[in-house]
């Protein structure tokens, strides 16, 4: 690792960077392009974001807090938890001396807003032994973690057992490298049976005796219901996000899903996430009202149905390009949530779950129902044709926000999807979707650099007729 | 006066050594060819007939490299790692880290206070970290490989490559040519990539002093250069021979040790 | 080499399933340790683990698994596609990994476009990450649907009797691979790696009954050997992902070495490695097949897996340990970089290598290494304590 990488914590970076940023709300545009001069890397990111509004200035606020409050966690008295996207971090705010990490924001931030991303980070996990073919989301965070360059990590805990090996198999890596306790919750590949269910529900109570027994700490009823009547709320405005950009033109602007997805990740059932939705519900009502479309142009030339990730290793490219070709971002796998209220979730028993506050076990048992359905634990966990799996779900969502193309990115390390987009490309095409399978990795840009996979979009776009 | 040879049958070059009491008394180097049995036996040619010695009068010799086994005049067959260490030690006695870059593989070999092996990593997936990326980018430079070093001296300010994938570095390099940045910067950035990518290795192995360099990379100043700073620590250089024979030389010494 | 081993190790449809199939007799191929075998013998079924060997290429599974994908799944996809698994009359695919269970969606999408290469009964079985409560409850249940699936499929009834006695035959088949592994750690060593590692493989591609009595003569051969062949040979205990081409092990051996012993997903663990015969029969396959101590795929159960593979080393006496993955194997390739940790921690000499799947196209570059590990060690003349 280069020794400049040495000098500061990571987290450390991020609480310093984001605690500054939100300030920029206060700039004038000239003091703004001054600034921006001096951070050439951050700038990709934070120029788009910041032409938000108040929902960036929020994002900001938000991500400030979140890196504050784990690079003062020794201090304060708390536990860190290292954690996975895909496990709703609410549990954790439910209890008084717990902090989640996400991993893969980590590495998603980094690689946006660091001169050569994460990749030295990657590259030392792969020193002290872990596979060099492990996905790169976890890696990068992951390798700061693991050289001391953060926060002490407590515990892990995660829920892709069954869904992601890699994902499950680098936090394990963590937990044992780093010597500290360890649970990950298991999925089968069923979703909607009484069978699935009951194992959810006794997997997750484990969890919450694994918690108890770590923090010392017994969980708060009322807090918990807090925290969960806050997640309620935050569905809700999330829902009418998704519920609006079904309208043509899509009046969402395409970087609220990444801020949107970002912050669920990190900061489910705070408030500071609310405020932030808050914000931008009222944005996307006046364009709604307006009849605008969230392109910065104007005009909506296509509309792109994202069927994994986005693209984070370079600045956020993907949304500007998007954005240069008039292209509706519609969102992907990441930006549902599958709360029953969702306008896409159907009426059959199992898909979606409820929040339900009445007591400890019904929170207990929404949590887990919540786990078992964010965007991976869902979606990849059985045949790719299965009802409401991945073809399922893509071509439902397809359908309900009128997708033109549906584009395919992931990272090298991803077996799941590796060994089964082929087979949904070939059944999407055959639906009339044309899709893009791009061979990058969406946060290492030294597999593909983002001139390469740009010259291929455009390939595709024109080539297909879609603009 | 017992003659003992040694050949090294690389990827790109194959190289055979002569020695007499610990005394190398001849060598060569060729250029490989598809068939490593062909390689050794013209290698050895070359030098017999370079030193008027005669095969007869070599008592014993030792194969490594590719094809090893198959080579018809030799008694036993070593690996190259075994033969780098050997070679190695025999000119920098204090040896305990040896970072072998050849043409198309690196290894990095850590010797215990005896001189045994104790651990040894490999890299031959990929390019990027083997003589081959060097080749490719001196190439791009339109430069002989053997001036990536000598130019790379003159560095003020290093280009810092975005990847270290020996294709995409190629683009890398047109891009900084053609925005006019200075050779020598070029030269030291692409030096300084290899040698990340080598630090990728030594740093899985926690290298230990003293670290000597063998293989053909070895030649190259700009590159022992970053990765000394890397290291944080001298590469102790081997001056007595070209460091590209050290595993023919290793070979040669196993053979005079069962003489 | 025993003969009969030898031609079931090497080839796809050998002798015993050719002979089994002309009776009139099923076969079932499966993917994975975890699925007991009992079952299918209780049903008069002939269970063979699907393979890979001869794969030459890989355009038919290259057109439904992507790249970056492990080289295993993919060849298996492969014969099935050119015809190669034909025979079978069934399939239960387990989800060992992530690249393994989407061999269910890979290998169906297939049977569409090539007719005739899905098997007629073509199953899943949903095994969990953890060996305990909730997920041993959800195993056994898992069991129970695969016999009721079984039974109507194949129109037989797979009673607990009949399970006992497979169970009994399958016991007593473990109880002479371990007289069997007992041997290969005597001095002077009697038998290579690559024997014994075929006689393992074997066992699991053809009939039970037939395996039994090739083994014990086998066995009962070896004991009579007069051999000091191994004096000088290092003794490498072999771990990693599946390899049951076991070129793989010849290929050690074939650097002055012997293979002692392995931590693969064949062949068993040490002597109590077999099923309860006191138990309820679905409890008891449950107890011995759902454990964590093969397979890295049961998550944070690593340390007890460390501990039973480096006791199983000293035991063995074992010179070095070779860590093999395949590529994209992040499971295996992974948890060897712990065990390589921790084999320093414990003095055991340790060389971790990947590979392709397969015929061994890059032997060069695999011998290359353990040629230099195998140097390493007689230079050293470490016995690890």
């Amino acid at each position: 690792m280069r020794p400049e990488l040495k000098e500061y914590n990571l987290d450390w970076l991020f609480a310093s960077t984001f605690s500054v940023a939100k300030n920029l709300g206060k700039s004038s545009p000239d003091e703004l392009e001054y600034v921006y001069k001096y951070i050439p890397y951050v700038r990709p990111l934070l120029k788009p974001v910041l032409e938000t509004g108040k929902p960036a200035l929020t994002f900001l606020d938000l991500f400030g807090d979140y890196y504050t409050d784990i690079v003062n966690a020794k201090e304060n008295g708390k536990k860190v938890v290292m954690t996975t996207f895909c496990f709703d971090p609410c549990i954790f705010y439910a209890v008084e001396n717990l902090l989640p990490v996400t991993l893969e924001i980590g590495t998603a931030l980094t690689s946006l807003a660091w001169k050569r991303g994460s990749t030295d980070f990657m590259d030392y996990c792969t020193e002290i032994g872990f596979s060099e073919t492990g996905c790169s989301s976890q890696r990068g965070a992951m390798g700061a973690y693991l050289a001391g360059l953060g926060a002490q990590i407590d515990l892990v805990a995660l829920n892709m057992g069954g869904v992601c090996d890699t994902n499950a198999n680098a936090y394990n890596f963590a937990a044992q490298y780093l010597d500290v306790p360890y649970y990950g919750l298991d999925y089968p590949s069923e979703l909607t049976s009484d069978e699935a269910r009951e194992y959810h529900h006794k997997d997750y109570r484990n969890l919450v005796r694994f918690i108890e027994e770590h923090t010392n700490c017994q969980f708060d009823i009322d807090r918990l219901r807090d925290v969960l009547e806050e997640k309620r709320k935050q569905d809700d405005l999330m829902n009418e996000i998704e519920d609006m950009q079904r309208l043509v033109p899509n009046p969402v602007p395409g970087i609220y899903h990444i801020m949107i997805y970002a912050a669920r990740y990190t900061y489910s059932g705070k408030k500071k996430f609310t405020k932030m939705l808050e914000e931008m519900v009222e944005i996307v009502r006046e364009n709604v009202k307006k009849g605008l479309s969230g392109l910065r142009n104007g005009v909506e030339k296509n509309r792109s149905f994202l069927v994994y990730i986005d693209n984070y290793s370079y600045g956020v490219a993907l949304y500007e390009w998007f954005e240069k070709k008039g292209i509706s971002h519609l969102g992907n796998i990441l930006s549902r949530t599958f709360a029953e209220t969702a306008p896409y979730t159907t009426g059959i028993p199992g898909t979606a779950y409820r929040i339900d506050t009445t007591n400890f076990d019904t929170m207990i048992d929404t949590l887990a129902d919540i786990n078992a359905r964010m965007p991976m634990t869902r979606t990849i966990r059985g045949s790719y044709d299965a009802p409401n799996m991945w073809l399922d779900d893509t071509l439902s969502l397809a359908k309900i926000y009128g997708a033109d193309s549906c584009i395919y990115l992931g990272t090298p390390g991803c077996r799941n999807t590796w060994s089964n987009i082929k087979l949904l490309a070939r059944d999407l095409e055959s639906f009339g979707y044309p899709t893009f399978i791009a061979y990058g990795d969406s946060f290492d840009s030294r597999v593909e650099t983002w001139e390469t996979s740009e010259m291929r979009f455009e390939e595709f776009y024109k080539i297909r007729g879609l603009l | 006066m017992s003659i003992a040879a040694g050949v090294d049958v690389g990827s790109l070059s194959t190289k055979a050594v002569i020695i007499k009491s610990n005394k190398i008394i001849g060598f060569a180097i060729i250029k490989s060819g598809p068939k490593p049995v062909e390689s050794a036996n013209k290698v050895m040619e070359q030098l017999l007939n370079q030193t008027g010695i005669v095969q007869n009068d070599i008592k014993r010799a030792v194969g490594t490299g590719y094809g090893r086994e198959k080579i018809t005049f030799i008694d036993n067959a070593i690996s190259e790692i075994s033969c780098h260490a050997k070679g190695a030690q025999f000119f920098v006695s204090s040896a305990r880290t040896i970072i072998d870059i050849g043409g198309q593989d690196c290894k990095v070999i850590k010797l215990d206070q005896d001189g045994n092996i104790i651990k040894f990593i490999t890299n031959d997936k990929c390019a990027s970290g083997t003589g081959r990326f060097l080749d490719v980018m001196a190439q791009v430079m339109n430069i002989d490989v053997s001036e990536l070093g000598k130019l790379s001296q003159k560095s003020t300010k290093p280009i810092s490559f975005a990847s270290i994938c020996t294709v995409w570095a190629q683009a890398d390099v047109i891009k900084h040519i053609n925005s006019r940045r200075p050779a020598e910067d070029i030269c030291a950035g692409i030096n300084a990539a290899m040698a990340n990518r080598v630090s990728m290795m030594t740093n899985a192995i926690k290298v230990e002093k003293d670290i000597c360099m063998t293989g053909g990379v070895a030649k190259n100043q700009g590159v022992v250069k970053a990765l000394s700073s890397i290291l944080g620590c001298k590469i102790k250089r081997i001056k007595k021979a070209d460091p590209q024979l050290i595993g023919a030389i290793g070979a040669a010494l196993f053979a005079q040790e069962k003489i | 080499m025993n003969n009969v081993f030898l031609e079931a190790a090497t080839n796809l449809e050998n002798a015993s399933i050719k002979k089994w199939k002309e009776k009139g007799g099923k076969i079932v191929g499966y993917t994975c340790s975890f699925l007991p075998v009992e079952i299918f013998y209780a049903a008069d079924i002939l269970p063979i683990r699907l393979r890979g060997i001869d794969a030459h290429s890989m355009e038919i599974s290259d057109s439904y698994y992507g790249p970056f994908v492990c080289s295993f799944p993919k060849a298996v996809i492969q014969l099935a596609g050119s015809g190669k698994y034909d025979f079978l009359d069934g399939v239960v695919i387990s989800n060992g990994c992530d690249t393994l269970r989407r061999m269910n969606d890979c290998w169906r999408k297939m049977g569409e476009d090539i007719k005739g290469t899905l098997p007629s009964w073509f199953y899943y079985l949903d095994v969990p990450h953890k060996p305990d409560g909730h997920a041993f409850d959800w195993y056994v249940n898992q069991l129970k649907k695969l016999i009721k699936a079984i039974e109507q499929q194949f129109d037989v009834h797979i009673s607990d009797d009949k399970l006992k006695k497979a169970i009994n035959t399958q016991n007593a088949v473990r109880r002479i691979i371990w007289e069997l592994e007992k041997l290969r750690r005597e001095t002077p060593l009697k038998i290579t790696g690559s024997e014994a590692y075929s006689a393992i493989i074997a066992g699991t591609l053809m009939p039970v009954d037939e395996y039994k009595k090739h083994l014990i003569e086998f066995v009962s051969e070896i004991r009579s050997r007069i051999t000091d062949f191994a004096i000088d040979k290092k003794k490498v205990f072999l771990g990693g992902s599946i390899c049951d081409d076991f070129e793989l092990v010849s290929l050690i051996e074939a650097s002055d070495a012997v293979v002692v012993g392995e931590n693969v997903c064949f062949g068993i663990r040490n002597e109590k490695d077999r099923v309860d015969e006191n138990e309820n029969p679905i409890k008891a396959l449950s107890m011995k097949y759902l454990s964590a101590s093969v397979c890295p795929r049961m998550m944070g159960w690593y340390k007890d897996r460390a501990a039973m593979i480096i006791d199983r080393v000293r035991k063995i006496k074992a010179d070095g340990v070779i860590l093999q993955n395949i590529r994209f194997c992040d499971l295996h390739g992974t948890e060897n970089g712990l065990l390589e940790r921790d084999f320093d921690k414990n003095n055991i000499p340790s060389l971790r290598i990947e590979r392709e799947y397969g015929p061994l196209t890059e032997t060069g570059r695999l011998k290359m290494r353990v040629d230099a590990f195998i140097e390493q060690l007689k230079s050293a003349g470490i016995n690890p304590q």
